[in-house]
C-alpha cells in the first residue's frame, strides 16, 4: 500500500474500502449498470436473434427463451456465399492494415525525427486529408477506377483504404514517436546500428503500444467501411458490410441471415482488439530514461 | 588513444555559438574532465566528439586520425548518457550484448565479456531483468557496463552521476576512479560538479561561455586559477575576493584592504621586480583572492589582524564555516559575497561576537580589477608573476 493509499483510507474509512464494493448499492453504480446494459442490449438481442428459428424471430411478442438453432448461419454460408465475402473482407482489411502501418511508421518517423524541409507544412497537409468527407470523392474515384480497370478488385479497394487511413495513422504515430527519447536512438547509433536497425530493433518495440492503438483504429475503420466498398465493388471483391446491407430487401428484411452476418462481422474485431490490447501496456518506456 | 580538438566550433542557425573554437589535447589513458556551469558548451563538445553533433568548424583527431566526418557508428567511442538511455524492452544482458552482436563478435567471446563486466560492476544478479525493474544506481552501473564491454578507444561520460543521491554518488565516484586506474581507457567526462572533477580527473578543462578558460591538474587549477571565474568555480566554500591596493615596501609587496589604513602585515612577503611591473604603480586597485582556509579567526585583537564581526556560524561536522563582516571602515568583498572562513569545529565562535581576521600567506592570488585575470600568485614565500 502506498503512502497515498494509506492516508486516504485513514481519512475516509470504510467508504473507500474496495472489499466493501459488492455490499453497497449506490445510485452511481446503478446508473452505470443501466447505461452499460442499454448499450449492450442491442448486441445481445442480435446474438439471440441469430440463434432463433425464423418463426420465432418474426413473432409479435419478443421471445427470450427458445431452443437455439444454427440454421441462420448455415443459410448464410450456403445461400449467400458468405465464406467468400468474409475472406474478401479479411484479406482486404489485413493487407490494408499492414501497408498503412508499414508506410505510416516510416513516414511518421521521418516527420518526427528527421529535419525535412517544410515539415510543418507537410504534416498539416497530411492531416488535412482527413478533413475531406469520403462521399465527396466517391464518384470521382469510381470514374478513375473504371478507367484503370480497378473496379470490383482487391487492389482497387486496398488502395482506397490505404489512402484514407494513412493520414490518420501518420498523425497518430508521429505523436507516439515524438515521445520516444532521442537519447535511446543516439545510444543505439553509438552502438553501431544503422538507421533502419534502430527503427526496427529499438524504436518499433518501444512504440509498440502506439502501433497497436493505430492498428486497432485502422482495422476497425477498414473492416466496417461501407460507402467506398459499395461504390467500388460488385460481386468479386464485395465485403461484409455491403453484403449485410443486401439483407434489407425491398419487401422484407432477412432478419435471420442479417443477425448471423452481423455476429460474424463483429467477431474478428473483438479478436483483433483483444490480441492487440496486450501490447498497450502502461509504462512501456519505464526504465529507459530517468 | 589520444584525442585532439582543433579550433572546434559549434554555431547554430539562430546565431548562438555554443562552442567557440576550442583546442584540446588529451593524452592516451587520461581522465579528462570538462567542468563548467550549465550552458557553457561542455555537453555540446562531448556530443561533437561522439559524432552526435556536427561541428561548424574545426577538426577532431582520435589516435592521430581525423574522425571529424566519420559517422558516429564508426568512431568506436562509447558514451554513458546522463539519462542512461538503456533499451527498455531488452533485458540487462541484451542491453550489454547489442553492440557486440552488431559487430559480429563470436558468441563465446560475448558470453565471456558479459560475465566479466557483470562481475566487475556487480550486476551479475540483474542480467535477466529489464531496466524498468532496476534502481537508479543499478541502471547507472548497467549503462557503464554497456560502455565498458565494448573496450572502446574513448569513453565519453555526460554527467553520469548527477541523478544519484549523495552517498551513492560518492561511492560510485570512487568505483569509477578505481575502474579507470585499472583499465586506463582515455575518458572525457562532463560535469558541473567540481567535487567530482577534482576527485576523478588527471586534468580538468574549465569551460565558460563556449571557451576553455583553463586546463590543468586539479591542484594546479585550485592553486593557480587564471582568472576570477576559475577561482570562484573551484573550491567549497567559494574563494573570498577582497578589494585591495598595493605598495612596494623595499621589495616587499604590501597589501592594504581598501578602507583600512595599514597594510596587512601577516602577508608581507617579497616579490620580484617582474611582479611589481605587472601589478602596476603604488595604490593600484586590485582584487585579492583568499581561500577560506587561509583566514584565521581570532577572538582577541592583534596588531596584524583586522577587526570584524561574526555574522553566522555554519557547522559542517569537523569544520565550521564562519561568515564574517568587516568593521565599518573597510569595504565589503569585491563581489558582494560574504567573507567566509573555515576553521576547525573546536574553535567556538558565536554569532554577533567580535572577531579579528588574520590572513595566512597561503594560495593568495592577485587579480586585475577590470579584466579579472590573475596577475600574481603567492607560491612558497614569494609572489610570482602568472
Amino acid at each position: 500500500m502506498t503512502a497515498q493509499n494509506a492516508v486516504s483510507s485513514i481519512s475516509t474509512g470504510a467508504r473507500d474500502d474496495p472489499r466493501a464494493v459488492g455490499s453497497r448499492l449506490s445510485w452511481s453504480k446503478l446508473a452505470a449498470v443501466f447505461v452499460v446494459g442499454l448499450w449492450l442490449f442491442p448486441f445481445y438481442w442480435i446474438v439471440l436473434t441469430s440463434l432463433k428459428p425464423i418463426k420465432e424471430i418474426n413473432n409479435a411478442v419478443p421471445i427470450f427463451i427458445f431452443s437455439p438453432t444454427v440454421e441462420n448461419y448455415q443459410e448464410l454460408f450456403t445461400k449467400f456465399d458468405f465464406a467468400r465475402v468474409l475472406m474478401n473482407s479479411l484479406l482486404i482489411t489485413f493487407v490494408s492494415c499492414f501497408v498503412v502501418i508499414g508506410l505510416g511508421v516510416l513516414a511518421a518517423y521521418a516527420l518526427a525525427r528527421m529535419r525535412v524541409p517544410g515539415e510543418k507544412h507537410i504534416a498539416l497537409w497530411i492531416l488535412s486529408q482527413r478533413f475531406l468527407p469520403p462521399i465527396a470523392v466517391a464518384i470521382p474515384f469510381y470514374i478513375q477506377w473504371q478507367d484503370l480497370n480497378l473496379l470490383d478488385t482487391y487492389v482497387g479497394l486496398i488502395l482506397i483504404y490505404v489512402a484514407f487511413n494513412l493520414p490518420f495513422a501518420i498523425w497518430m504515430m508521429r505523436g507516439f514517436l515524438a515521445d520516444v527519447p532521442v537519447a535511446l536512438e543516439e545510444a543505439a547509433l553509438l552502438d553501431g546500428l544503422t538507421r533502419l536497425q534502430i527503427i526496427l530493433r529499438i524504436v518499433v518495440p518501444v512504440v509498440m503500444p502506439g502501433i497497436a492503438a493505430t492498428a486497432i483504429f485502422t482495422f476497425v475503420f477498414t473492416w466496417n467501411e461501407y460507402l467506398m466498398a459499395l461504390m467500388l465493388t460488385a460481386y468479386r471483391s464485395v465485403t461484409v458490410p455491403v453484403t449485410i446491407a443486401k439483407f434489407v430487401e425491398p419487401y422484407t428484411v432477412l432478419w435471420g441471415s442479417l443477425s448471423a452476418a452481423v455476429v460474424i462481422q463483429v467477431a474478428p474485431m473483438l479478436v483483433v482488439v483483444f490480441l492487440l490490447q496486450r501490447h498497450i501496456v502502461r509504462g512501456m518506456t519505464l526504465g529507459a530514461v530517468k | 588513444m589520444t584525442l585532439q580538438l582543433q579550433k572546434l566550433q559549434k554555431a547554430y542557425p539562430s546565431g548562438f555559438v555554443a562552442v567557440k573554437g576550442i583546442n584540446l589535447d588529451v593524452e592516451d589513458g587520461e581522465f579528462f574532465t570538462l567542468l563548467g556551469p550549465s550552458g557553457c558548451g561542455k555537453t555540446t563538445t562531448l556530443r561533437m566528439i561522439a559524432g552526435l553533433e556536427t561541428p561548424s568548424a574545426g577538426r577532431i583527431f582520435i589516435g592521430g586520425r581525423d574522425f571529424t566526418d566519420t559517422h558516429p557508428r564508426n568512431r568506436d567511442v562509447a558514451m554513458v548518457f546522463q539519462s542512461y538511455a538503456l533499451y527498455p524492452h531488452m533485458t540487462v544482458r541484451e542491453n550489454l550484448r547489442l553492440n557486440l552482436e552488431i559487430k559480429r563478435v563470436p558468441r563465446a567471446d560475448i558470453e565471456e565479456r558479459v560475465r566479466s563486466v557483470a562481475r566487475m560492476l556487480d550486476i551479475a544478479s540483474l542480467l535477466d531483468r529489464k531496466p524498468g525493474e532496476l534502481s537508479g544506481g543499478q541502471r547507472q552501473r548497467v549503462a557503464l557496463g554497456r560502455a565498458l564491454i565494448r573496450r572502446p578507444n574513448i569513453f565519453l561520460m555526460d554527467e553520469p552521476l548527477s541523478n544519484l543521491d549523495l552517498k551513492l554518488r560518492e561511492r560510485t565516484r570512487t568505483e569509477l576512479k578505481k575502474l579507470h586506474e585499472t583499465l586506463r581507457v582515455t575518458t572525457i567526462y562532463v560535469t558541473h560538479d567540481q567535487a567530482e572533477a577534482l576527485v576523478l580527473s588527471n586534468r580538468i578543462g574549465i569551460m565558460n561561455g563556449g571557451d576553455i578558460i583553463q586546463v590543468g591538474t586539479p591542484q594546479e587549477i585550485y592553486d593557480r586559477p587564471h582568472n576570477v571565474f576559475v577561482a570562484k568555480f573551484i573550491g567549497t566554500p567559494s574563494v573570498n575576493l577582497l578589494n585591495v591596493s598595493i605598495q612596494n615596501l623595499e621589495g616587499l609587496l604590501a597589501i592594504r584592504l581598501t578602507g583600512s589604513e595599514k597594510p596587512l602585515s601577516s602577508i608581507l612577503v617579497p616579490a620580484s621586480d617582474d611582479v611589481f611591473r605587472r601589478l602596476g604603480p603604488a595604490e593600484t586597485q586590485l582584487i585579492l583572492g583568499v581561500r577560506p582556509e587561509a583566514i584565521a579567526v581570532l577572538t582577541e585583537a592583534h596588531a596584524d589582524a583586522v577587526p570584524a564581526e561574526v555574522e553566522l556560524v555554519e557547522p559542517m561536522g569537523s569544520v565550521n564555516h564562519i561568515v564574517l563582516r568587516f568593521g565599518k571602515d573597510v569595504e565589503t568583498t569585491a563581489d558582494g559575497e560574504p567573507l567566509i572562513a573555515v576553521v576547525t569545529s573546536s574553535e567556538l565562535l558565536q554569532r554577533g561576537e567580535k572577531a579579528w581576521i588574520r590572513l595566512r600567506p597561503e594560495r593568495l592570488v592577485l587579480f586585475d580589477k577590470t579584466s579579472e585575470r590573475a596577475l600574481a600568485i603567492l607560491a612558497g614565500q614569494r609572489w610570482e608573476a602568472t
